[in-house]
C-alpha cells in the first residue's frame, strides 16, 4: 500500500512542479511581450517553480 | 506505403523518416476521414471485445486456454490497478479501467504487428481523446463523491496558507486538475508511441537503404537492420508500459477524487 501512495506522490510532484512552471512562465512571458521588457519571463518561471515546491512541502512535507 | 517509395528511388539520396510519414492518405479516394488509423482503431475494438467476450462465454470452474488468458490480463488490471489503488470501492471502475488498459495495449502492440505496423496514438487526436474521457471521469467521480463546492474548494484552496499566497498558488492548482493532468497524460502516450515509431523507421528503412548500397554500406545496413530487430522488441515493453501507466494514472486519479481530503 505505501509503494502505492509514493507511485501517486510522484506525479502529482511532477504535475505541480509542471505546472507552476506553465503557468507562471506563461503569465510572465506575456507579461515581457505587453511591456517590451525581458526579464518577467525569468521572474515568473522562478515565481512558479517556487510555487510549485511550496505546495509540494503544504502536500507532502509537513 | 513508405517502403516502396524508398525502394523506387534506389540509388538515390535516402530521406530519413519524419513526422509527414504518420500523415496517411484515406485509403478510399473520396472517402477522406476512412484512414489506417482509424480502421485501426475499429480493428482494435472489435478484436477487444471478441477476445473477452468469447473467452468468457464459456466460463467454468476448471478454465479452458483461452478463459485462462483472458482472466489473466483481467485479474492483472484488477489486482494491480483496481483493488490496490481504489481500495474496497474497485468494483464500480473496473468496467472502465480493463476497456482502457486493453484498448491502449492493443492499439499499441499494433505498432510492431507485421502489416499493421502503426500504433494508433501516433496520432495525437486519439491520445487526446483518451485524456479527454479520463479527465470527464475523474472529476465526476470527484463531484458526485464530494458535492462540487467542496471539491473545487478542495483543489483551488489548500488549508493552512496565509491568504495573499492563494494568488500564487491556486493558478498552479487549477492548471494542475484542468489543463497539466489531461495534457501529460496524452502526451505521454502520444510522444512515446510517436518516438518509438520513428525510431523503427529510421533503423529499419535507414537499413534496409544501406543494404543496397556498396559492400562497407552492406555491412552496416546489416548492423541496422540487427538494431531495428532488437529495438522492436524494446518497443514491444514501451508499449506494454504506457498501456500500463496511462491506466494507472486514471485510476489514482479517481483515487485523488475519491479520498475525503485533498
Amino acid at each position: 500500500m505505501s509503494k502505492r501512495s509514493d507511485e501517486s506522490a510522484i506525479w502529482t510532484i511532477l504535475g505541480y512542479l509542471l505546472s507552476g512552471l506553465l503557468f507562471w512562465g506563461g503569465v510572465g512571458y506575456f507579461a515581457d511581450r505587453f511591456f517590451n521588457t525581458s526579464y518577467l519571463t525569468l521572474v515568473g518561471i522562478l515565481m512558479g517553480m517556487g510555487g510549485g515546491l511550496y505546495l509540494v512541502w503544504l502536500r507532502f512535507g509537513r | 506505403m513508405r517502403a516502396l517509395s524508398v525502394f523506387s528511388a534506389k540509388g538515390d539520396e535516402f530521406v530519413p523518416p519524419s513526422s509527414v510519414d504518420f500523415v496517411l492518405p484515406p485509403i478510399f479516394e473520396n472517402i477522406p476521414f476512412i484512414t489506417k488509423p482509424i480502421l485501426l482503431v475499429l480493428l482494435s475494438v472489435l478484436l477487444v471485445s471478441l477476445f473477452f467476450s468469447l473467452s468468457a462465454r464459456k466460463a467454468a470452474v476448471v478454465p479452458s486456454k483461452f478463459q485462462f488468458a483472458g482472466e489473466l490480463v483481467y485479474g492483472f488490471v484488477r489486482k494491480d490497478l483496481g483493488q490496490e489503488i481504489l481500495g474496497h470501492d474497485f468494483k464500480r471502475f473496473m468496467p472502465y479501467l480493463f476497456s482502457l488498459f486493453t484498448f491502449i495495449l492493443t492499439n499499441n502492440i499494433f505498432g510492431i504487428v507485421p502489416f499493421l505496423q502503426f500504433p494508433s496514438f501516433s496520432r495525437i487526436s486519439f491520445a487526446y481523446v483518451l485524456g479527454i474521457i479520463t479527465f470527464g471521469v475523474f472529476h465526476y467521480v470527484g463531484i458526485r463523491k464530494q458535492g462540487i463546492k467542496k471539491y473545487v474548494k478542495d483543489i483551488m484552496f489548500m488549508p493552512g496558507v496565509p491568504k495573499p499566497v492563494y494568488i500564487l498558488l491556486t493558478p498552479i492548482e487549477i492548471a494542475t486538475f484542468l489543463v497539466v493532468r489531461p495534457l501529460t497524460l496524452s502526451l505521454r502516450l502520444f510522444a512515446n508511441m510517436f518516438a518509438g515509431h520513428l525510431l523503427l523507421m529510421i533503423f529499419i528503412l535507414g537499413g534496409e537503404h544501406l543494404l543496397q548500397g556498396a559492400i562497407a554500406m552492406k555491412a552496416v545496413g546489416f548492423f541496422a537492420f540487427g538494431m531495428g530487430i532488437a529495438l522492436t522488441f524494446f518497443e514491444f515493453l514501451v508499449q506494454c508500459l504506457q498501456a500500463y501507466i496511462f491506466t494507472l494514472l486514471t485510476a489514482l486519479y479517481i483515487a485523488g477524487g475519491l479520498a475525503d481530503e485533498h
